[in-house]
């Protein structure tokens, strides 16, 4: 079934007939709300680009979304039926930004629909089809995005049989784009493919496959493989994900990688398939890709899908000395969860967490907690590996132990790790290897700190060390400190589950939840609970909730987290919890002392001080923030300026005043927007600027209706959305401390060159490095990101920053960090008037660079 | 009116590519390539075709020239200084910097060592040299009032191009070689979406499905990593442009990531030269490549130094690029000798070797194997080989993809062997409904072309066209009768049928 729009107009090249501008300019009205909302009118029309005959300006990809316009339908008076029907009109312009709009429009009005007229859908999806054809990139690129979800109606439409064909169907279709030239619309292409729930297995392994396979050999679709033919094979699908991940660019192997990581899940046999492609591409030369395919093999490995040849150790092993931190622990934490077949493959592995140490000591603690998990799963070829080793173990002749060597260290955790082995063998390593462990106590347990103390290390240590045969479950008597941590985690995690009302769905999404750890959940049980304890707050009972603030930190900061999502909730979690603390500390003050205004005034200049900070901080440092999130954080933002206004900045109420109406028309947006209510406090609070806009009291009075608004205030549970990243950077001097300063001239220039890492920075970010002498004004450097190699997730690179104003001695110290400009959206919250420069965000801690004239 | 295409040569074979296309009277030669399998007359394409009287210059619009291999521009000096062509030549600027040394390079071998009566000269080449046009990719040139040109990206080789003709309506594309999968050090071929009524590709590969490239990688990544790590010495014959320059830079990197100290060292000489171009025109890389180019250029290689002859008896591991590929003569031939004996070494050979080369011996031999390099000299092969199969050619694959993205009227089928090109034009007829030829040497193949009739709408049309008849129809009626109830509530001007 198939609908057809004929669009009939004058489609004479550059002459636009007054039709054409008539109806584009409706569609620009539509596009850009210019005429209705009162938020939309900030951009004024530009002239046009694209040739002197259209004085509009259309909409592009970046300007308001059509998105806001369907959420406003409501206000043009214009029904979905006739907006699809304008759209799919408008899809056969002969001018491409037009037909580019159309399907973005097209695309937008999927998501906020509901249709339940397949035909409809149907026609929808093939005009969309049709256009992947088009001559015109960005026509295509939007093609793909309108098949994708116009193809996720279709599929969602349908039950069983068909569903499973119609979801096929949009697979191949976008597997026929996966070559095209494009390389936007390559990224587009793969992440539309990741978003495929259901795909036979055929059809995946043809993907990896390029000679058509038997199984899909004769199948066709309905479909275009061409603009001409109207039939769509399914050997279209082949090779496509080879393809994607052979790509020239490492955005479209990134975009490949992590769609594979999505379809491993549908198939074991599939999944099977592409290690083997995966594995080589861990040689790959882009930092990201690397990660990507690590984290998906790690993704196969949690779902059980992952059978790991010996062929496949060489390349995967190789990763254990990659240059990279992430990569190295990411797969280290895959190779935990591999099960090594037989002896030749486990010694294989523990000689290449050997080199690990060998190369990178960094990682000693971290090594050792994988090689304690890895000898606890493979506890039958740890005895044979301990055996023909001990030489290197027992002290040599001349009484001197050898056990300050790393490599020592590691076979001892190695070796204590079997009686706790999963598979309840009788151990077979020497009695004495214990012993000898309880001389390194200190080491190896800072490394197995997650799964066991010090103090059940030493008693399991010294009781192993006394019998020849042991077998833990004697020691232990059926309980298993061993697993204390993890147990812990369980529970948290089961009570995330009982209160969360999100209930996941399919099993697969319940797999990624998995993956992005049970930190996630932790995380996110903590912050839902901290809204309890804001009653204690207004109780004054500040001991107990510092503590209890406390625990939870420590509980947080113990999680060492290495996907980036996780890292951002934990920040966000950690800066959360300290915010509120100052906040009740305020707040007790507040109650507390009546004679405020003689003591406490200092203390909660400094209080308030630091919750700005830190909410600035929160405001611009993390990137993902939900509505909600942002929504709950200005209504904290607008709580200390009322603060600071009723008690601090009495004398300064007007300036004081128009910050706090900003912040709370803002809020007021931001509500609608997203159609929340209101909290009571700042309902309270505009009717109470409203009634001081139309008074004439005096500023007392107003102040203390001021306070008396805080009475109304409550703290809102916040529900993080786990999309959260946090901008961070690492700077660091190699080899520079008080005894080994940097050399410089006195009154010269001298170049220090900074190592840096950058976290989830994307190219527009503006970093600056402040470098200040003490009680001198900072010098600026600016950091041009696009210079640097890397992607927005990772980037590290050495940069050799010039320090102009060296003092006239012989020796100083240089105070070096990295800011960030917060030039973030229209708002200026905490824009000084004076200052020309934006506000900056430090990103990371100040370090210093100790620099000394060279001695003769 | 028609499409004439006279297919010179590398019809229904590899070598002395050359395709005269006819649009409109503009006639433009692609390539102009010799054969390096004959010495005699059949070396070259038959120009007499062209133009009975021998006056080129006239009968001939421009030559546009792909890329520097032999096979594509070797007979360009001999039809330019012997055969007196006089009109334009178009080539990339790669192309047009590398094509001299190629030439040079080939006449030497041919006149200086077998003693060849000389086919053009030194001066003749850069006489040739000097004619010739540069363009840019994407540039397009208007070679006269009708006929426009433009470059782009090819992968295959340095500067490689695929060029795209059109005069008026009619538009072509001619690929010569091309690489559709990414290489370390070049991009995959990359073009627009035209109208085109005419394809003419290359298709070595024709029936060919190539593995993924990181297998190949692999396996020569392990064979050398496991002969250096078991101290032994590698040698990589290879050609001095492409190969050389690809399989450094896979070891440059990982070498870095290994963090491996074992020394790198390239051969003195052409291969130096070549990086030196390599670094020049950077732009014409992979997008790796030109990426990485702020911080630092690729071709500058971290781990490789210059070799000495001293070196190579030198103890311990190294890695060894030296000229030529196919170990048939010069350095790598001498390096071989000293190497060969011993069984921790490990040689790698290209993927093809020409017969009566060393290389080509090698690859029939199994180790260890006695190797005759002329009456005095005997080698005892011990080391290990490793054959190398990387190539700058795309696949049966990547045709189709290329064909299936182009989607023109017609396709041409050339540079490839003829059963294999009966099967692929077997399968872009059947999969893709366009018409395909593989004309043999001399053939001429004569397609419809299009050609559009330009009407100007009426007055009154445009007054009735005032109101936009958006017209919403369900197929599944029939067609078109079925108009549903007019929709009441629209705006006048907008009328929408369900």
């Amino acid at each position: 079934m198939e609908m057809e729009t004929n669009y009939v107009a004058v489609a004479a090249g550059e002459e636009m007939g007054p039709t054409r501008t008539i109806a584009r300019s409706w569609i620009r009205k539509v596009a850009d709300g210019g005429e209705c909302g009162s938020s939309f009118t900030a951009f004024p029309p530009k002239p046009a680009a694209h040739g002197g005959a259209t004085p509009l300006r259309f909409p592009s990809r970046r300007q308001p979304k059509p998105r806001l316009l369907l959420r406003n339908v409501s206000k043009f008076c214009v029904r979905p039926s006739l907006l699809l029907t304008v759209l799919l009109g408008f899809t056969k312009d002969p001018y491409p930004n037009i037909r580019e709009v159309a399907l973005d429009g097209l695309v937008e009005l999927s998501s906020c629909i509901v249709v339940e007229d397949q035909s409809l859908i149907e026609g929808c999806y093939f005009r969309a089809v049709e256009l992947l054809f088009d001559c015109e990139d960005s026509v295509r690129r939007s093609a793909v995005c309108a098949v994708s979800e116009w193809g996720r109606l279709l599929v969602a439409c349908n039950q069983d049989q068909s569903k499973k064909e119609w979801s096929d169907t949009v697979f191949v279709q976008l597997c026929s784009m996966v070559r095209d030239m494009d390389m936007k619309l390559r990224v587009v292409a793969f992440d539309a493919l990741g978003k495929i729930r259901m795909v036979s297995e055929d059809i995946l392994l043809q993907t990896l496959c390029k000679k058509a396979l038997p199984a899909t050999k004769e199948k066709t679709y309905c479909g275009q493989l061409t603009a001409k033919l109207r039939t769509l094979p399914a050997s279209a699908a082949a090779f496509a994900f080879v393809h994607g991940l052979e790509d020239e660019f490492h955005e479209v192997r990134r975009s490949a990688c992590r769609s594979l990581c999505m379809l491993t899940a549908v198939s074991a046999e599939f999944a099977s398939e592409a290690v083997n492609i995966l594995m080589d591409m861990l040689n790959d030369d882009s930092v990201v890709v690397r990660l990507q395919a690590l984290e998906t093999i790690h993704f196969m490995a949690i779902s059980d899908h992952l059978k790991v040849e010996e062929a496949h150790l060489h390349m995967f092993l190789g990763t254990l000395l990659d240059r990279s931190d992430s990569i190295r622990s990411t797969a280290r934490n895959t190779l935990q969860l591999i099960k090594l077949r037989n002896l030749a493959m486990f010694r294989l592995g523990i000689d290449a967490l050997m080199k690990n140490l060998e190369f990178y000591p960094q990682d000693e603690a971290d090594l050792f907690l994988v090689i304690f998990k890895l000898g606890r799963t493979h506890g039958k070829f740890v005895g044979s590996i301990i055996r023909e080793v001990f030489q290197e173990l027992e002290p040599s002749f001349e009484g001197k132990l050898a056990f300050d060597n790393a490599r020592t260290v590691a076979l001892l955790v190695l070796a204590i790790s079997v009686p706790v082995s999963f598979e309840r063998r009788i151990c077979t390593v020497p009695p004495q290897t214990f012993s000898y462990a309880v001389i390194q106590l200190g080491r190896i347990s800072r490394g197995l700190f997650d799964v066991v103390n010090q103090d059940t290390l030493l008693a399991y240590l010294s009781y192993c060390s006394r019998f020849s045969l042991v077998s833990a479950s004697e020691f232990f008597k059926g309980e298993e400190p061993a697993l204390q941590l993890e147990k812990r985690n369980d529970l948290l995690c089961q009570k995330s589950n009982d209160t969360s009302e999100a209930h996941l769905t399919s099993p697969l999404l319940d797999c990624l939840a998995n993956l992005h750890d049970r930190v996630t959940s932790c995380a996110k049980i903590v912050l839902r609970k901290i809204s309890d304890i804001w009653r204690l707050i207004e109780l004054g009972c500040m001991g107990e909730v510092i503590q209890t603030l406390r625990s939870w930190k420590e509980e947080l900061s113990k999680f060492t987290s290495d996907s980036s999502q996780t890292v951002g909730v934990l920040a966000f979690a950690l800066q959360y919890i300290h915010v509120i603390k100052l906040l009740g500390k305020v707040w007790t003050r507040i109650l507390s002392s009546r004679n405020l205004r003689y003591h406490g005034i200092g203390v909660l200049e400094v209080l308030l001080g630091k919750i700005d900070k830190r909410l600035q901080d929160m405001w611009y440092r993390f990137i993902g923030l939900s509505r909600e999130e942002e929504l709950h954080l200005l209504e904290i933002m607008l709580l200390s300026c009322v603060l600071r206004l009723s008690y601090l900045e009495t004398f300064n109420f007007e300036a004081s005043l128009k910050k706090i109406c900003t912040i709370s028309s803002r809020v007021e947006n931001l509500c609608k927007e997203e159609a929340i209510e209101l909290s009571n406090f700042i309902l309270d609070l505009q009717k109470l600027l409203c009634e001081i806009g139309n008074s004439s009291d005096g500023v007392f009075e107003n102040i203390y209706l001021l306070q008396k608004s805080l009475k109304s205030f409550s703290l809102r549970q916040i529900v993080l959305s786990g999309e959260i990243k946090h901008l961070e950077a690492e700077l660091n001097v190699r080899d520079n401390d008080f005894q080994n300063p940097l050399p410089f001239i006195l009154g010269l220039p001298v170049g220090i060159p900074f190592e840096i890492t950058l976290y989830n920075l994307t190219s527009e970010k503006r970093l600056w490095l402040t470098m200040t002498v003490d009680g001198t004004s900072p010098q600026f450097v600016f950091l041009d990101l696009h210079e640097f190699e890397g992607c927005d997730e990772i980037r590290k690179f050495t940069f050799v920053a010039p320090f102009y104003g060296t003092p006239r001695v012989t020796y100083f110290s240089l105070k070096v960090c990295i800011a960030m400009e917060c030039l973030s959206e229209d708002v200026q919250l905490f824009k000084d008037y004076e200052g020309p420069k934006p506000e900056l965000s430090f990103l990371c801690k100040e370090i210093e660079v100790h620099l000394s004239t060279p001695v003769k | 009116m028609a499409i004439e295409c006279l297919v010179l040569g590398a019809g229904q074979e590899v070598g002395k590519s050359c395709v005269v296309v006819t649009i409109n009277d503009k006639k433009i030669m692609f390539d102009c390539g010799m054969h390096m399998g004959y010495l005699d007359h059949r070396r070259y394409p038959d120009f007499s075709l062209i133009s009975k009287s021998g006056d080129f210059t006239n009968s001939l619009t421009c030559i546009v020239v792909t890329h520097f291999h032999l096979d594509h521009i070797g007979a360009l000096p001999y039809f330019t200084e012997v055969c007196g062509y006089n009109g334009p030549i178009y080539m990339t600027y790669p192309t047009k910097a590398l094509a001299p040394l190629m030439l040079e390079d080939y006449r030497k071998v041919m006149v200086d060592r077998r003693g060849e009566e000389e086919q053009f000269s030194s001066e003749q080449i850069l006489e040739c040299m000097k004619k010739v046009t540069a363009v840019d990719l994407k540039q397009t040139v208007q070679v006269d009032k009708d006929l426009q040109i433009r470059a782009y990206y090819a992968g295959h080789v340095l500067g490689a191009a695929m060029f795209y003709a059109r005069v008026g309506d009619v538009a072509i594309v001619y690929t010569g070689d091309y690489n559709m999968t990414p290489d370390r050090h070049l991009g995959a071929a990359q073009i627009d979406r035209l109208q085109l009524d005419l394809v003419i590709t290359e298709s070595t590969y024709a029936t060919t499905y190539r593995d993924s490239k990181y297998a190949r990688e692999r396996e020569f990544l392990k064979a050398v990593h496991k002969c250096v790590a078991g101290g032994g010495k590698v040698l990589i014959p290879t050609f001095a442009l492409g190969r050389a320059q690809e399989l450094c830079m896979l070891l440059d990197d990982y070498w870095e990531r290994m963090n491996l100290k074992v020394p790198i060292y390239f051969s003195a000489g052409l291969t130096v030269q070549a990086n030196m171009y390599y670094k020049m025109l950077i732009n014409w890389t992979s997008q790796k490549v030109k990426d990485t180019y702020a911080t630092r250029n690729a071709f500058d290689f971290k781990h490789v130094c210059s070799f000495d002859r001293s070196l190579i008896n030198a103890p311990g591991p190294c890695v060894l690029f030296a000229t030529p590929g196919m170990i048939s003569g010069g350095f790598s031939l001498e390096v071989f000798k000293q190497w060969a004996p011993y069984e921790g070494n490990l040689v790698t050979l290209p993927g093809y070797c020409v017969a009566g080369t060393v290389g080509h011996r090698l690859m029939s031999a199994k180790t260890p194997a006695q190797i005759n390099i002329d009456q005095d000299t005997q080698i005892d092969v011990r080391c290990q080989i490793h054959q190398l199969s990387f190539s700058p050619h795309t696949d049966a694959k990547g045709i189709l993809d290329l064909v299936k993205f182009l989607s023109p009227k017609h396709v041409i089928l050339v540079h490839g062997e003829k059963p294999k090109m009966a099967t692929l034009k077997e399968k872009i007829q059947s999969q893709m409904g366009i018409q395909c030829f593989d004309p043999a040497n001399n053939e001429t193949v004569s397609i419809p072309s299009t050609h559009y009739v330009k009407a100007v709408a009426s007055d009154a049309l445009l007054q009735s066209s005032l109101s936009p008849n958006l017209k919403f129809i369900r197929k599944c009626s029939e067609r078109g009768s079925d108009f549903g109830g007019l929709d009441a509530r629209t705006k006048p001007g907008l009328k929408v049928f369900r």
